[in-house]
């Protein structure tokens, strides 16, 4: 059997500091963000703030239909402006360089740079005009004239599946089959038929999510300059070399040829993991005219042409005991996963494996199928496919534990996840604070006596649980790299260390852990630890800001760098010393044995004395983490995904207006199990954003589409999303316990966290108002008209009401192709 | 067309050629290379692109440059005072009140704008002060705990 990771740095990790010695991981606030003042002074430099000589700026072109064929691009108008330098088509770009997600097949790779013959979504490029000035090249861009044949849109993901579907992508197989599928995935465990004829309780329910948007409030762009047959390109992106793969094989250009800096990043959140056509373009003006070029994205192009979340349609049916045990699942997902692949590929399979747990369900019957539409494009976004899972099983949970009429509360203790446990289709836990979570929210929204607010009465607190992976194992747009992440440490005499690491920071504060393990582990202070971060000629590979990766493998790398730099540093020492690396420290600049004054010397002479012996070679140190996984998962969907898993529990306290069918969101508790806290204000400051998120999802947000599929809400304006009003108060609790796999015992705190919210709040409105509501958001328009139904008809179920028939009728899946 | 505009920028007198259709957004962050004032949305919804103008809160994206003329504008390069930062800036810090910063400048000008008007807010009122600025990263919680602390500081110091 290969070598395991854990054996091939286990002498390094023999000289990591001792928990019981740290002096900044884990101690509350005991350092700020070492971006915070760039940030607050108006200096830190984002995309947008790249200026450089000389510069031109390129907009581009879309389409207004959601479903055409090109016939022609006219640019003939659109030259006359003064100023523009030129202009491109998909023609410019090398055929059959499509960008995508080819990990399980190739097809997947499905996005021209700009579309040459058809566009499948509106909003699609087509075009790309490049000028001295953003205003004349956004005046060049509207007089750009194309003529297009119209197809009919396919927007609703199970009329796509319709055998007689036009065909998005890819002929239809012609069979009765299913067609316009993405990807589909089947994962199955035990005997879940057996289980349903035997169980007391079984049931069938449906449940809907909508289609939402990132919205971080940087707008995506990119700059790039072409000197000495070289690109360097600065892009809003979450993954410096993920990005730059996808830049060259667009351009058709070596990797090598191409440098890709990620400067400041104003908020991600999934959304800007893909490539596009703002980061291509502006490389191949850069090329043709000599010049620097910019492209900024508008906020409705931002809005309709990047990337959204899945909107996901459920049947879900369980098998239960009298006493509640969860015996069986048989689920089926449904995806919109818009026009195309990219960063949405993986959501197939991860809305089942988030559905195998927080809880302990043996026996599965589960399918997911993602369907392409003529809708955006659906990506990762936080929470990746678990917001949508969580949501429809949370809900699921409640119907279940009042039709048998337990606690909500002890259904979820009854069938959670304990530590150690190893799922039915191969995830392997680690540490689990999950009963701990769900407890602290109970007892902290007074779960006891949620009685005192009777069904109906227009008050009431709802609970949920989640759980997530920390340290996502596989790639989600690079194929076919490794998915690690990588550091190098480099010790320096004169008093300070340098860190060159690969981890992408997009404001979730990865800069400050990875700065701050470094010092931690060297005894220095947090200032003499440079950081180098995210440029692919001077930081070594990492695959990007998703999956919760980043603390987890990011930190894990961070430290097998630095502890490979401390190994050959005090191995030199202990060799002067006649002791043990291990019996050496580092703290307050000093390398020491502890109660021996002969033996104590500064950071910089223990250097300066390595050096010396040899022959001036520097100390540096290489780490590298990666979960090491079956890299078929999205193939053979069994094994275990990531490294460790996170686990959170919600509880809201809702106040509905039941004549206006408004939701105000009073109190709101977290449990959130993020192993050892690394630092406890970045934690509540991920939970707490994690609720404005959650909050939005099941409250506010949704993209809404007319039915030539023209997206009618892109802007700010009218996609609302929770205000400094809107939020209550969030109390974090912090369920922790060192994790064995994780850095200095961390497990992730980011993603997970947005996963209960949704359902929480869904369970509290359901209990305020006596409904059951099993489609999101919960917009006051839609509360109201269910209230008012209710009051007329007695009807007491809401939304998903067509899932019924759209299941029984779905074609069957294709043979694997 | 053009004209000349003569306006305090952070304390200095600055004379101007400028499009008369240029907004004050732009003007800042292509001609100026103040670049600290951000464009989250160009329509006057996210607040990224506040700035003080004579003392009060503005989204820049929804005012002429030409506007300026006669005026005095404070951007967040101009709230740090001779290499110190202030108060509403060190809070921030401290209580980590941002995270990917791109809100950061609009929101601590709106921040300003509140505690010149009302040095003793309390938390609804802090809350309904930077009701303009969007954050999509720290659900507010840390923004108003820093605010709320910087008021303290302030009061304190008057």
């Amino acid at each position: 059997m290969a070598m395991k990771s854990k054996e091939y740095y286990a002498e390094i990790e023999s000289v990591y500091k001792k928990p019981e010695d740290y002096e900044l991981a884990g101690k509350g606030n005991a350092y700020v963000r070492i971006d915070a003042e760039a940030k607050v002074t108006g200096k830190a430099i984002y995309t947008a703030d790249v200026d450089l000589p000389g510069m031109y700026y390129c907009k581009l072109v879309h389409s207004p239909y959601a479903h055409a064929n090109i016939l022609s691009i006219d640019f003939t108008e659109a030259l006359k402006v003064p100023g523009v330098k030129g202009v491109l088509t998909g023609k410019d770009f090398p055929e059959g360089h499509n960008l995508g997600n080819p990990e399980a097949f190739k097809e997947l790779a499905d996005k021209e740079p700009l579309c040459r013959k058809k566009v499948r979504m509106i909003g699609d490029e087509v075009a790309a005009v490049c000028a001295t000035t953003e205003e004349a090249a956004e005046e060049a861009a509207a007089l750009v004239k194309v003529e297009y044949e119209v197809l009919p849109p396919v927007l609703d993901p199970f009329d796509a599946m319709d055998p007689d579907a036009p065909a998005i992508h890819y002929p239809n197989a012609g069979d009765g089959t299913a067609s316009n599928l993405s990807i589909f995935t089947v994962m199955s465990a035990g005997d879940p038929d057996k289980a349903f004829a035997e169980a007391y309780y079984t049931d069938k329910h449906h449940y809907k999510t909508q289609e939402m948007v990132h919205a971080a409030i940087e707008p995506h762009g990119a700059v790039a300059k072409y000197e000495n047959g070289e690109w360097t390109v600065w892009s809003t992106t979450q993954g410096a070399y993920v990005s730059r793969y996808w830049i060259a094989w667009g351009l058709g250009v070596p990797e090598s040829q191409v440098r890709l800096i990620k400067p400041m990043v104003g908020g991600g959140f999934g959304g800007k993991l893909d490539v596009f056509a703002h980061e291509l373009c502006p490389c191949k003006f850069a090329q043709r005219t000599g010049h620097p070029v910019k492209c900024i994205l508008d906020r409705d192009e931002v809005f309709m042409c990047t990337r959204t979340r899945h909107p996901i349609s459920f049947e879900i049916e369980a098998a239960v005991s009298k006493e509640g045990k969860l015996l069986a699942k048989r689920c089926k997902h449904i995806l919109d996963g818009g026009a195309y692949g990219g960063s949405g590929i993986a959501a197939n399979t991860l809305s089942l494996i988030c559905a195998t747990f927080p809880y302990k369900v043996e026996n599965l019957d589960m399918i997911a199928r993602r369907p392409y539409t003529n809708h955006p494009a659906s990506g990762a976004m936080r929470g990746y496919s678990a917001c949508q899972v969580h949501f429809a099983h949370e809900i699921h949970m409640d119907e279940i534990a009042n039709d048998l009429g337990i606690d909500p509360l002890e259904i979820r203790r009854l069938n959670e996840i304990t530590p150690y446990y190893t799922g039915p289709t191969g995830l392997e836990f680690t540490s689990c604070k999950f009963d701990e979570c769900l407890v602290a929210c109970a007892d902290a929204i007074d779960w006891e006596h949620r009685d005192k607010y009777p069904v109906g009465s227009g008050e009431a607190v709802g609970l949920s649980g989640s759980g997530f992976m920390s340290g996502t194992g596989f790639p989600v747009l690079v194929t076919p790299h490794y998915c690690s992440s990588s550091t190098v440490v480099r010790l320096n005499r004169e008093g300070y260390a340098v860190v060159f690491s690969g981890a992408n920071d997009i404001g979730q504060g990865c800069d400050t852990v990875m700065t701050m393990i470094v010092a931690e582990e060297l005894g220095l202070r947090m200032d003499e630890v440079k950081l180098v971060q995210s440029d692919t000629t001077t930081t070594p590979w990492d695959a990007g800001s998703f999956g919760s990766r980043v603390t987890f493998l990011g930190g894990n790398a961070c430290r097998r760098a630095v502890g490979d730099a401390k190994l050959k540093l005090l191995k030199h020492w202990a060799e002067e010393w006649g002791c043990k690396p291990q019996d050496i420290k580092m703290k307050d600049h000093r390398v020491f044995i502890e109660g021996d004054a002969e033996k104590n010397i500064s950071y910089n002479e223990a250097c300066y004395g390595y050096e010396e012996k040899n022959f001036g070679r520097c100390v540096a140190g290489v780490g590298s983490f990666a979960h090491e996984g079956d890299k078929d998962v999205y193939v053979k969907n069994v094994g275990n995904y990531a490294t460790a898993y996170s686990f959170s529990a919600s509880a809201a306290k809702v106040k509905v207006d039941m004549e206006t069918g408004q939701v105000e969101l009073e109190d709101f508790v977290f449990g959130h199990d993020c192993g050892r806290p690394l630092n406890i204000r970045a934690v509540e400051g991920q939970i707490e954003g994690s609720v404005l998120l959650g909050f939005g999802f099941s409250c506010f947000e949704e993209c809404v589409y007319d039915k030539e599929g023209h997206h009618m809400n892109p802007s700010f304006r009218d996609y609302r999303f929770p205000t400094a009003l809107d939020m209550p108060k969030i109390k974090t609790i912090v369920c922790s316990e060192f994790d064995p796999e994780g850095p200095m015992g961390a497990k992730e705190a980011g993603e997970g966290s947005t996963a209960p919210v949704g359902s929480a709040i869904g369970n509290a409105v359901n209990y305020a108002t006596g409904l059951t509501l099993r489609e999101l958001p919960i917009t006051p328009e839609r509360l109201w008209r269910a209230l008012k139904e209710h009051e007329k008809t007695g009807k007491t179920s809401f939304g998903a009401e067509d899932l019924e028939t759209k299941f029984d009728n779905m074609p069957p899946l294709p043979k694997r192709y | 067309m053009k004209r000349i505009i003569n306006f305090k920028l952070n304390g200095e007198d600055v004379e101007e050629l400028v499009m008369d259709n240029m907004t004050m957004l732009d003007f800042l962050r292509k001609q100026m290379h103040l670049t600290g004032t951000k464009k989250g949305c160009g329509e006057g919804e996210c607040g990224a692109c506040t700035i003080l103008l004579d003392g009060a809160a503005i989204d820049s994206c929804l005012m002429l440059a030409a506007e300026a003329d006669g005026h005095e504008v404070i951007t967040i390069e101009g709230v740090q005072q001779n290499g110190v930062l202030h108060p509403v800036q060190q809070e921030f810090i401290d209580k980590w009140a941002l995270q990917c910063g791109f809100c950061t400048p609009g929101m601590i000008m709106s921040a300003l704008s509140l505690l010149h008007e009302n040095p003793n807010p309390t938390e609804q009122e802090i809350r309904d002060g930077i009701a303009g600025n969007l954050c999509r990263c720290t659900g507010y919680a840390k923004i108003v705990e820093a605010i709320d602390a910087a008021a303290k500081i302030l009061q304190k110091e008057a």
